[in-house]
Formats: structure tokens, C-alpha cells, sequence
């Protein structure tokens, strides 16, 4: 909990960008990261539960999802493509899982986030308050620019997906993971590729080049993981997420 | 500011700050069932329904809540009788200690609501969230099936043990058949194997439920957090940044002035006395090489200072103004290193005695020996050396440390606290506080696990301290980065085995050299390293036999008592190595292990010589030998379970449709202590009441274990009554019998002997006076049941109308019962444990399919809570070989000091468990028992190796098997292949 002196839980989102205008303001969506940390630090929360940025809906080409949609709600909505729905379930466990956000995970943009890394290969945009909406890719570079709140990410439901991961143990956050999708052949025939992000290669996961995957990556080792260990298997799992589309 | 939500169907409004959480703030309104496992939300042990979500408390802001729903356990709590799921719960034994009993009961009601009918794998992923270091997850899974089909209206089968027959004569092996199947059950029931040498009982035996389930079941107020004292001050430690250090300066100047402070203590102000912080009897094992507070700090975590303010917020803020100044020490964590001439040396102090070279930081110097070994290896047909290194892992009790002092009525400072040894922790806070023993109170509520961490007087000399400072109630709990860093772990070691083998396969000499770690400090560093080499060198025949280990000081945080306490690092390097000489020599590892494993009437040889008093060099005119053993039913049971024979078969080995996967089943043999002989004691007092029933007082601490409920089972088993007349009450020092404390796995035979033998004089006195009313001659032909006292010809009295005469009659006396056991003997259990594991050899990724340990521990009193001990102990101890492990930077600060970083199992994730329990009459114990608690700690992390080598060939001898590790050793082994 990082000790907050003030709270505020404005009605619209025009509330919320004019609170967090000031300085020492933080959103607050789900709280399990921003109120899981301890460190003392004299902040203001501004809690977006009340802008009614939930919600999952289609408009029959792109699939939105609300910035406050739980991530239990997204692993429960029959809207979600079956393999998104088991990342996301697979993102927390389940009492974290009913109070995490999409947006706080896009937020996070955790380097280890498999479900953040489903959402760039489904061509995800995120869409914003206060700022244009961006790729969510250009978003994981630069971060959420300042003034803004994220309302919702769209993405493009079509096509299935897969996970290769490594972790310690079946439930571990992935040492590295490679998340691979493919759209269906169109009526031409014509296979549009497959596009593919990897997670623990770099701080935020990254889009690569299925046929190069590791290529122009330096990931950082830790106790999980040596770097070339990293790229080791970034090869490996990148591979058979491909195999497994086939 | 004021926030309003719905608390269990009541709109409640209440007064928070902006930083309280949603937990606290339920806990402050008498929701008691939500606990504190740590403040990310991980643990689960504050998880309520929220809006009929299961959510981790922890991770709310308590302004956040406004305008919800919130439900806890205590909604279900309107009358004495508990809902279905609670009932489902405790009928399959599914709490332990029980400290997330609410979260589990609330999942389970959001599950069961939204469908009635889940399977397996949608009821792990509700428990996902709620880390159970206890269980293993197997009967709380259990409990949800039982609870569904009660909710739809069935009504499930008593829960009990499965009865099989036995596979073996119980002497000899039998032949191995592939195809008998293993008996088909739910995980959760333990096979039960029983032996015709134990009688039947009534009690004794039985799947009871456990004494305290109800206060589980509805969260009430039980830990030593659920109380609340007026004027109770908050306490937050200031520990040290870096490993090695010496406090030059300390200015507690702005801290002390900070308004709402009313203490800074630190090594200035607090008295230096010196002592052992390990819970063990008296005398403590030398050096006492630790004090309160120091002016020098030996690992990051280190005790540097202490507050107690009105606030934990106002004790944070000020444990931010103390001004430290320190003179950074050179440092040394790798065990290898610490003896060198490079390394500082870490205790320079001139008032601590005992250390064996404080020069070179070793402690103390083991040696033990029978035999010959020299002469042994150098005989030897075939000689084999290997080296292997265990690593820190931490007992990760989900309740955390926490104490709470205060000075009483009559100024004698009461401590309430969660500890594992109340008794050893009384006499050893004494003389830091200055006061006499006479003079403090140690109480032990309900325990939310231990596991070895709580075996140890750790934070109850800092509360005490500040009760006697302030004269104010004083709590202290620690946060979850400080019980990684300033509580206690496991010993990593480096083992060294040589061993000589004769012709006929036979052992010749076993040669065991460790160096064994105990970070900065003494405490359990020699106890732990003579188990290890008692352990190591117990189990198998040798006429010569060889211990020499230097226990060593290094700046890692420091190692204490883990559940197992030196075995499983003991363990794991015994079966390991004793596997690849059987490679070596080309035959069955089974084979060769039998052909050398101890049997009924071997002697016990090396134990005289490795006592937790010290090392007895000469030789004895006798050896305590083995009684009782039921080894080869556990292998041939622990075979079938596992079919063995599939790890043969190289179609199975290697998968073809999945040809990055290796396949591999492994065995290890275990063999363990009971309790430690002539020393460990236990006591037990029983008295009787009006109505038949009796208050049961032991000196015994039940951490979850059902060492309550056993002691029951016990007492109710002697004097003929059910269970349930048998009120227990453990571990307060003003007011239970003396019992040294829960470990060692001592507490069902000797508390349990110690209560056997309490009721017995109880029985003798209830015969007296029922012969007295039945106008019998000879009260010895009396015989207690069904809560009546029988005559041979068949007239009774009743327990009631005995109490009733005894206490308001005639003759009246108060009939009790009181006695104490220590043992001579220690009694091991064994077992076979069995793993099968799946490695990928692209990615060196390890997923264990399934676990198999048949245990032989005598008789269990109560199957199902002795299953809960194995399954949960074998899952502990899969995290050991698995995925467990502290890691730090190059200073010495962990880096993974949280869960998720620091991997423990959850429930979606637990591979299959099955658990054999079979019996054998072992005389010296309480109606046939021996010990359960900690022999399931030892198996898995050899059997888990010795899988990955069946599946690949390749010997990996450090632990855990982490996917890196695994890599780099397939890579070593086979460049090509990775």
C-alpha cells in the first residue's frame, strides 16, 4: 500500500483528468499492484471504479474491452476468443484475478505479462482519455502519456492462438513465454501470416519476427534466468508456438 | 473519512484513513477470519467475497469498499451448528492450522453458487488464490466435491481410509506384478494397510474430526492476532541493508521525538545478554553468540533497532527517522568460502564462548565414527565419490511471526505468541527481559503453521523488551519480506559421500563429509547438522561409518529449524548417490538399496554417536535396534501405485508424439527419527468433570498438525468415552504440563504417551470408584466404554455417576490423572517414495506428474489427519527440489523475498498425490504409533532427481530442479541435444 493521503473517486472521466492533472496523483483500477506495494509515499489515489469502463462488447469486426473490465470477467466472457480467455485466467490467481484490470495490466505493462503479449498479437489498440489512442505496442515504449487514463483496448478477436512458455512450475509467471496467433486463410486462400510477441525478453513484452524471433534482443538475466538462457529459449518456444499453429 | 458497505447483509459505516485496507479495517470491526499472510494478496488469507467475488482483502482500500458488498465467514455463523461447507471441510480433515479456513469456505460458497457441479480443475482454480502450506491442497479439494454434492442434496459417504490388503508378508519382498492395479479411490483417501498385530479400537485408529474444527470451520477468534488489548502499542523493526556491518553511530533522535512514539530501543539502550535464539532444552547448545540488539549486523535483515508507537504507521514513519551509521564489512554466503583466509571473520566479539574457530567462522566441528572407514574404503571392491549441494529454501508459514506482551495485573509480563516450544521460549526470554521464569506467562493460541520457523525464541524478546519500556500492550508481526530475510530458513550444505561397496554389492564403508551453513548464528547449526549425519548414515547396514561436518558461519539470513531439520538435505544426497552406484555397478537401484537397507533387529549404530547432547566417541556394549518395520509393504505398495515398470519401457521413456519430451519414474527410501531419546518430555494432565467428560491439559503445541486432536483420541481410547468428552487445552506455561515443544517429530509418542499415561491413572481411579458403587472386590476386571464403567457380569455406572459421586457424594475427591513420558527408544518410521516427472530436454522445464509415499509410521491414531501430514509434507518438500530457492544479489540482499518470485505451490498446479499408511504394531509407542510429521519432507527431492535421471540419463547433483539448471546439465551431458 503506498500510503495514500488523500482518495478520490470521481464520476466521469472528465473528473478523473482534471483530478490527476495535479501532481503526486495515481490512478487506481484494480489495486493489486499499486496497493500491494508497502513503500511510504505521500500519494493521492484517484479510483477509476466509477467511470463504468467495463464492459466487453463487439461491433462484429473489432472486440472492446473496458479498462475496468476484470481480468475474471474477461476469462468468463464467451465474447473473448477461447485462448484469450484461458491467458487471462492464467494471468492471476483466482483473488487476485477479480480485482485486476485490463487497463491496469496494459498500465503495468509487465514484461512478463503473457496476456499483455496476447494483446499485441491480436493487433491491439488502446484507447485513451486525454491523449490519441495508440498501438498498444507504441503505448508498452513510451508508457501511458502523462494526463491520460486508458478506457478500453480493442482488439481483433479473429484467428486462434497459442503459448509456448517455461516456467519453474505449470502456474509460474513464464520464464519466457511466446504467444503466436494466426488469422484463418481468407476466401482467397491467401494465409496472412502469423504474428508473435515473447515475454521475458525484454521490460515490456515485444513483437518479434516469427521467422527471426530473438533477433535484436537483449534480455536482462536474473535468478529465473540467465540471458542466454533467455534467448535460448525464446528459439524453442517461438518454434513450436508456430508448429502449434500449423 | 467515513465509508458505508454492506458487511454480511448489515450496512456498516465506518471511520477509515485513506491508506487504511480493506482487511484491516475488517479485522478492526471483529471480522477475525480475515487474516494477514502479507500485504500483496497472494497468500489469500484475506480474502472475502466482494461483491460475490472471491478477493484478497489485502489489496482493497478500504475507501474503495464504499458502496460494495462485502461477505466474510462470519455470516455463516448465526447459530452453533455449521453450514454444509463447513461441515464438508472438517469431515475430510481439509484444515490444518486452518488460518485461511475462512478464505477457502467463501470460495467455495462463490463456486458452489455459480455451479453446483464443478469439476476438479474449477475447483483448483478457485483455490488458486489461496496458498496452503499445509494441505496440499488434496482434502480442501475434497472438502469442495463433498460440499457440492451436499448442497445438491446427496449425502456423501462417512470419510475414512480405504482398507487394502497387504502385498507382502510384512518381512519379506515381493515379486513385482505390472499388471496389478493400483486400487481406485479419490486422492484424498489414505490407503490404509492395516497389520493383524493391532488390535481393534474404538477411538484410537479412527478418521475423527479434528477438536478444534468448529473455531476453524467459523473463523473465530483463535490466533494470536485475534485479540484486543486497550492501549496496545504497534512495534516495527529497523533491520540492516547490508550483510556485514558494524553500527558506528545510531541517533534515534527525530524517531524518539516524533509524536505517538513512546519507545526507540536499540543496542544503546537495551541490555547485552547473550544467548541462543534456538528452541531447545536446557542447557541451549553453545555458542550464545546473539543479543537483543547489537552493534554489529551480520546479514541484510539483521535486528538494527526497534519502535512502538500508537500507529504502525507512526512506528513505520519513525523507524525512517533513526540515522544509522555503519562501517561496511566484507562478506561471505557460500558455505565453500566461509573457512578461507579471503573471508571476514564474522563473529570478532570477545564475549561469546563456545565458537569451535571463530578465526576461519566455524562453529562447531562434528565428528562421528564406527568402525574402520579408512580401512573400509581401502578394502572395498568398488569405491564411489560424489559431491552434492543443497540450497536455502524458507518454512513459509502463512501466518507470520507475531507476538503480543503485556505486563498483567500482578506486573508478570504475559506473552501471547505464535510459537512452536512456549516452555523453552519462557526460560529463555527470562534472562534478557531480567526477570525470573516465575514472572512471565507464555501463552500459544491456535498456530497458523510453523513448520520449524516458530521453533525458535525470535520476536518475543523485542515485545517483551517493549512492554517493559512503554507499560503498554506491545504487538509485533512481521511483514512477508521480513519473514524471508529475519526469520529463519533451511541450511544449505555441501555433501561429500565416498563410498565402498564389496562384491556382493554389500556396503563397506560410508564415508559423509559436510559443511553445513547457519548463516551468522549458532542456534539449531549443530542440532541440524548431527541429524544430517544421523540421518545419512542410519539407514543403511555398514560396518563402517564415518561423520565429519563443519558447521559455518556466513552472512546469509539465518538457518534455523525446518520441518525434517537436517534430513532432507541428508537425504537427498544419500538416495542420490546410492542410485548411481547402483548405475555404476549395473543393477536394480531397489535391489541394490534392499540388499544394504536396515530391517527389524538391525542396529541403530551411528545414533548413540550423533545425540543432540553432543558426540559420544566410544564405542557401546549395546545398540537400540529396530523393532518394529513395515519397509517392504511400503516399496511393494509405493511400486504398484507408481508402476514401476513403465520407467523401462522406452516407448514410454520417450513419448513418440511428443519428442521433446523424457519421461522418468524415482524411488527413494526413507527412514526417519521419533522424537530425540532422553531428552525430549512431554506432559499431560487430565481431571475429570460433573457430567463424565474431561479437561485434557499438554504441555504439546498443535501447529495444525492434530496433535490436539490425536491427544484426544488418546486419552478418549484409555477411558472409554468418545472424543468429544475429551476437552483439550495446550501450551500455557501458567497452566499445562511442561512439554518441550512441537518438533522433533516427538509429539504422538512422547505428549501421546505422556497423555496415555495420564488417563490411565484416571482409569484406575474411575475403576476404583465404579467398583466402590457396583460393589465389585476387584476393580482391575472393570472395563471402560461407551462412557460406562462395566463389571464382569454386565451391570455398569456411568462416567456421569461417577463424577457425580466423586465430586459431590461420598469420599469426594477430584479423580485426575497426571504423568510425563521421556523415552529411551526413538522409533523410526519409514517409507518408500515414489515421483513421476515429465523434462523437456528442449528447455530443461520439469513437471512432476505425481507423488507416491507409503508410509510405515506404527499405527496412525487418526488416518486422515496423518495423511494430511504426508500430503502436505511431500508437497513442501517438492518445492524444495522443485522451484524453491533464495536468491540474492552480490551484497546479499534476496532478491525474490515475495511470493511468486519466491515459487511455492498453489492449488492448480499440485501434480497427483496418493498416500499409504501402512501400520505396524510398534510396542514402544502409544497404542502403537510412531512418528508421521516429518519423514515426508525427505523423499521427494531424490525421487525427483533419480526420475530425471531415469528420464534422461543425466545425474544432476544440486537442487532445485529448476528449467536452467535442468538445461544446463542436459546440455553438459549431451551438447548436441539442446
Amino acid at each position: 500500500m503506498p500510503l495514500p493521503v488523500a482518495y478520490h473517486r470521481p464520476d466521469t472521466v472528465e473528473q478523473a483528468l482534471s483530478l490527476l492533472s495535479h501532481p503526486n496523483r495515481i490512478p487506481l483500477g484494480g489495486g493489486t499492484v499499486l496497493n500491494a506495494d508497502r513503500e511510504p509515499s505521500e500519494l493521492e489515489v484517484v479510483d477509476l471504479q466509477a467511470l463504468s469502463l467495463a464492459g466487453i462488447e463487439t461491433d462484429g469486426v473489432r472486440l472492446r474491452i473496458g479498462a475496468a473490465t476484470t481480468l475474471e470477467a474477461a476469462a468468463t466472457s464467451d465474447r473473448v476468443p477461447a485462448w484469450l480467455r484461458s491467458i487471462a485466467r492464467a494471468e492471476a490467481p483466482s483473488t487476485l484475478r477479480t480485482l485486476a484490470t485490463i487497463g491496469g495490466v496494459i498500465a503495468g505493462g509487465c514484461g512478463n505479462s503473457v496476456l499483455l503479449a496476447a494483446l499485441l498479437v491480436s493487433d491491439a489498440e488502446v484507447e485513451l482519455a486525454g491523449a490519441p489512442d495508440q498501438p498498444l505496442e507504441a503505448l508498452l515504449a513510451h508508457g501511458v502519456p502523462p494526463g491520460s487514463i486508458i478506457t478500453a483496448v480493442t482488439i481483433d478477436p479473429k484467428g486462434e492462438g497459442v503459448v509456448a512458455r517455461t516456467g519453474r512450475t505449470p502456474t509460474d509467471v513464464p520464464i519466457v513465454a511466446a504467444v503466436a496467433r494466426t488469422l484463418p486463410e481468407d476466401p482467397s486462400g491467401r494465409n496472412p501470416g502469423t504474428s508473435m510477441a515473447l515475454t521475458g525478453m525484454a521490460d515490456t513484452p515485444v513483437l518479434v519476427d516469427p521467422g527471426k524471433p530473438t533477433a535484436g534482443l537483449a534480455p536482462k538475466g536474473d535468478f529465473r534466468g540467465s540471458a542466454a538462457y533467455r534467448l535460448k529459449l525464446a528459439a524453442v518456444l517461438s518454434t513450436r508456438a508456430i508448429k502449434a499453429l500449423l | 473519512m467515513n465509508v458505508t458497505f454492506e458487511l454480511n447483509g448489515r450496512s456498516v459505516t465506518t471511520q477509515v484513513n485513506p491508506s487504511d485496507n480493506l482487511r484491516d479495517v475488517l479485522r478492526r470491526l471483529g471480522m477475525l477470519s480475515v487474516k494477514y499472510g502479507s500485504s500483496s494478496g497472494e497468500t489469500g488469507a484475506a480474502a472475502v467475497l466482494f461483491d460475490g467475488r472471491l478477493a484478497s482483502a489485502d489489496v482493497i482500500l478500504a475507501a474503495s469498499a464504499d458502496g460494495h458488498r462485502v461477505v466474510t465467514v462470519e455470516a455463516l455463523n448465526t447459530e452453533r451448528q455449521l453450514h454444509p461447507i463447513q461441515l464438508a471441510f472438517t469431515a475430510v480433515g481439509a484444515f490444518q492450522s486452518g488460518y485461511s479456513a475462512g478464505a477457502m469456505i467463501l470460495g467455495t460458497m462463490a463456486l458452489l453458487e455459480a455451479n453446483p457441479d464443478p469439476s476438479d480443475a474449477e475447483i483448483r482454480d478457485m483455490l488458486s488464490g489461496i496458498l496452503d502450506r499445509e494441505t496440499a491442497y488434496v482434502k480442501p479439494v475434497e472438502a469442495v466435491r463433498r460440499a457440492a454434492a451436499m448442497l445438491r442434496g446427496r449425502q456423501p459417504e462417512a470419510f475414512g481410509p480405504l482398507i487394502i490388503e497387504p502385498l507382502t508378508d510384512g518381512v519379506h519382498a515381493c515379486e513385482y506384478d505390472p499388471d496389478d492395479e493400483p486400487p481406485n479411490a479419490p486422492h484424498a483417501v489414505p490407503r490404509l494397510i492395516p497389520s493383524r498385530d493391532v488390535p481393534e479400537m474404538a477411538v484410537v485408529g479412527k478418521p475423527e474430526i479434528k477438536v478444534d474444527a468448529v473455531r476453524l470451520a467459523k473463523g473465530n477468534p483463535a490466533f494470536t492476532d485475534d485479540i484486543d488489548l486497550r492501549g496496545m502499542l504497534h512495534a516495527k523493526l529497523l533491520t540492516s541493508p547490508h550483510a556485514h556491518a558494524r553500527i558506528v553511530n545510531i541517533d534515534d533522535t527525530k524517531a524518539v521525538a516524533l509524536p505517538g512514539v513512546h519507545a526507540v530501543l536499540h543496542h544503546r539502550n537495551v541490555a547485552r545478554v547473550k544467548y541462543a535464539s534456538g528452541g531447545q532444552s536446557w542447557p541451549n547448545p553453545h555458542p550464545y553468540d546473539q543479543v537483543s540488539f547489537d552493534d554489529k549486523v551480520r546479514h541484510v535483515g539483521d535486528r538494527v533497532a526497534v519502535v512502538a508507537a500508537e500507529t504502525i504507521e507512526i512506528a513505520e514513519q519513525a523507524v525512517s527517522l533513526i540515522d544509522v551509521t555503519y562501517e561496511v564489512l566484507s562478506a561471505v554466503f557460500d558455505e565453500r568460502l566461509a573457512t578461507g583466509p579471503d573471508a571476514p571473520k564474522i563473529h570478532d566479539e570477545t564475549d561469546t564462548e563456545g565458537i569451535f574457530d571463530a578465526d576461519r567462522n566455524i562453529v562447531h566441528q562434528i565428528q562421528a565414527q564406527r568402525g574402520d572407514v579408512d580401512a573400509g574404503l581401502a578394502g572395498a571392491q568398488h569405491v564411489f565419490e560424489q559431491t552434492f549441494r543443497v540450497h536455502q529454501v524458507q518454512q513459509c508459514p502463512i501466518e507470520p511471526h507475531i507476538s503480543i506482551a503485556w505486563l498483567d495485573s500482578d506486573e508478570r509480563m504475559v506473552i501471547r505468541t505464535a510459537t512452536q516450544v512456549p516452555f523453552h521460549t519462557r526460560r529463555m526470554v527470562a534472562p534478557l527481559l531480567g526477570m525470573d521464569i516465575k514472572d512471565i506467562r507464555v501463552v500459544k493460541p491456535r498456530i497458523g503453521g510453523g513448520f520449524g520457523a516458530k521453533q525458535e525464541m525470535l520476536i518475543e524478546d523485542i515485545v517483551g523488551h517493549l512492554a517493559i519500556a512503554t507499560r503498554r500492550p506491545v504487538r509485533l508481526e512481521l511483514t512477508r519480506t521480513e519473514e524471508f530475510v529475519s526469520s529463519r530458513t533451511r541450511h544449505p550444505q555441501t555433501i561429500t559421500f565416498r563410498t565402498g561397496v564389496d562384491h556382493d554389492f554389500k556396503l563397506v564403508a560410508q564415508d559423509m563429509h559436510v559443511i553445513g551453513n547457519t548463516g551468522p548464528y549458532g542456534t539449531h547449526g549443530q542440532t541440524v547438522q548431527t541429524v544430517t549425519g544421523l540421518r545419512g548414515l542410519s539407514q543403511y547396514v555398514s560396518p563402517n561409518k564415518r561423520f565429519f561436518c563443519d558447521v559455518v558461519y556466513t552472512n546469509i539470513p539465518v538457518p534455523g529449524a525446518y520441518r525434517g531439520y537436517g534430513a532432507p538435505q541428508a537425504e537427498f544426497a544419500l538416495e542420490a548417490h546410492l542410485t548411481d552406484v547402483a548405475r555404476e555397478l549395473g543393477i536394480d537401484e531397489i535391489e541394490f538399496k534392499r540388499n544394504n537397507w536396515v530391517r527389524a533387529g538391525s542396529e541403530m549404530d551411528i545414533a548413540p554417536h550423533l545425540g543432540e547432547r553432543g558426540v559420544v566417541e566410544d564405542e557401546l556394549d549395546e545398540y537400540p535396534k529396530i523393532a518394529s518395520e513395515g519397509i517392504e509393504e511400503c516399496v511393494a505398495q509405493a511400486m504398484r501405485e507408481i508402476r514401476w515398470h513403465r520407467r523401462d519401457d522406452p516407448d514410454w521413456v520417450s513419448p513418440p508424439h511428443r519428442p521433446h519430451i523424457r519421461r522418468g519414474i524415482g524411488f527413494a527410501f526413507c527412514m526417519h527419527g521419533t522424537a530425540i531419546p532422553f531428552l525430549d518430555m512431554g506432559g499431560c494432565s487430565i481431571k475429570l468433570n460433573d457430567d463424565g467428560s474431561f479437561n485434557m491439559l499438554v504441555g504439546a503445541t498443535d501447529l495444525g498438525t492434530g496433535a490436539d486432536t490425536v491427544l484426544g483420541q488418546i486419552a478418549a481410547e484409555v477411558l472409554g468415552v468418545p472424543l468429544d468428552d475429551i476437552k483439550v487445552y495446550s501450551s500455557d506455561t501458567d497452566l499445562t504440563p511442561f512439554d518441550t515443544g512441537a518438533y522433533a517429530s516427538s509429539t504422538t509418542y512422547i505428549s501421546g504417551t505422556a497423555a496415555m499415561r495420564a488417563a490411565e491413572n484416571v482409569r484406575k481411579r474411575l475403576k476404583e470408584r465404579a467398583a466402590m458403587l457396583l460393589g465389585i472386590d476387584e476393580p482391575c476386571t472393570i472395563e471402560l466404554r461407551d462412557r460406562r464403567a462395566y463389571a464382569p457380569d454386565g451391570r455398569s455406572v456411568s462416567h456421569n455417576e461417577i463424577a457425580l459421586d466423586s465430586l459431590h457424594m461420598q469420599d469426594q475427591e477430584q479423580i485426575m490423572g497426571t504423568s510425563s513420558f521421556v523415552s529411551p527408544e526413538c522409533p523410526p518410521p519409514f517409507a518408500a517414495q515414489m515421483a513421476e516427472i515429465e523434462v523437456d530436454i528442449e528447455t530443461g522445464q520439469v513437471t512432476v506428474v505425481k507423488l507416491v509415499m507409503a508410509v510405515d509410521c506404527g499405527v496412525a491414531i487418526n488416518p486422515i489427519t496423518a495423511s494430511g501430514q504426508v500430503e502436505g509434507g511431500m508437497l513442501q518438500a517438492l518445492g524444495y527440489a522443485h522451484c524453491e530457492e533464495y536468491a540474492y544479489d552480490k551484497q546479499g540482499k534476496m532478491l525474490n523475498a515475495s511470493f511468486g518470485p519466491y515459487k511455492i505451490y498453489r492449488a492448480d498446479e499440485v501434480p497427483e498425490m496418493v498416500v499409504y499408511l501402512v501400520q505396524t504394531m510398534e510396542d514402544s509407542g502409544p497404542f502403537g504409533a510412531k512418528a508421521v510429521a516429518e519423514i515426508p519432507k525427505d523423499g521427494v527431492a531424490p525421487a525427483v532427481r533419480n526420475a530425471i535421471l531415469n528420464a534422461t540419463g543425466v545425474a544432476i547433483n544440486d537442487i532445485p530442479f529448476t528449467p536452467e539448471r535442468v538445461w544446463t546439465a542436459l546440455r553438459s551431458h549431451d551438447p548436441d541435444r539442446c
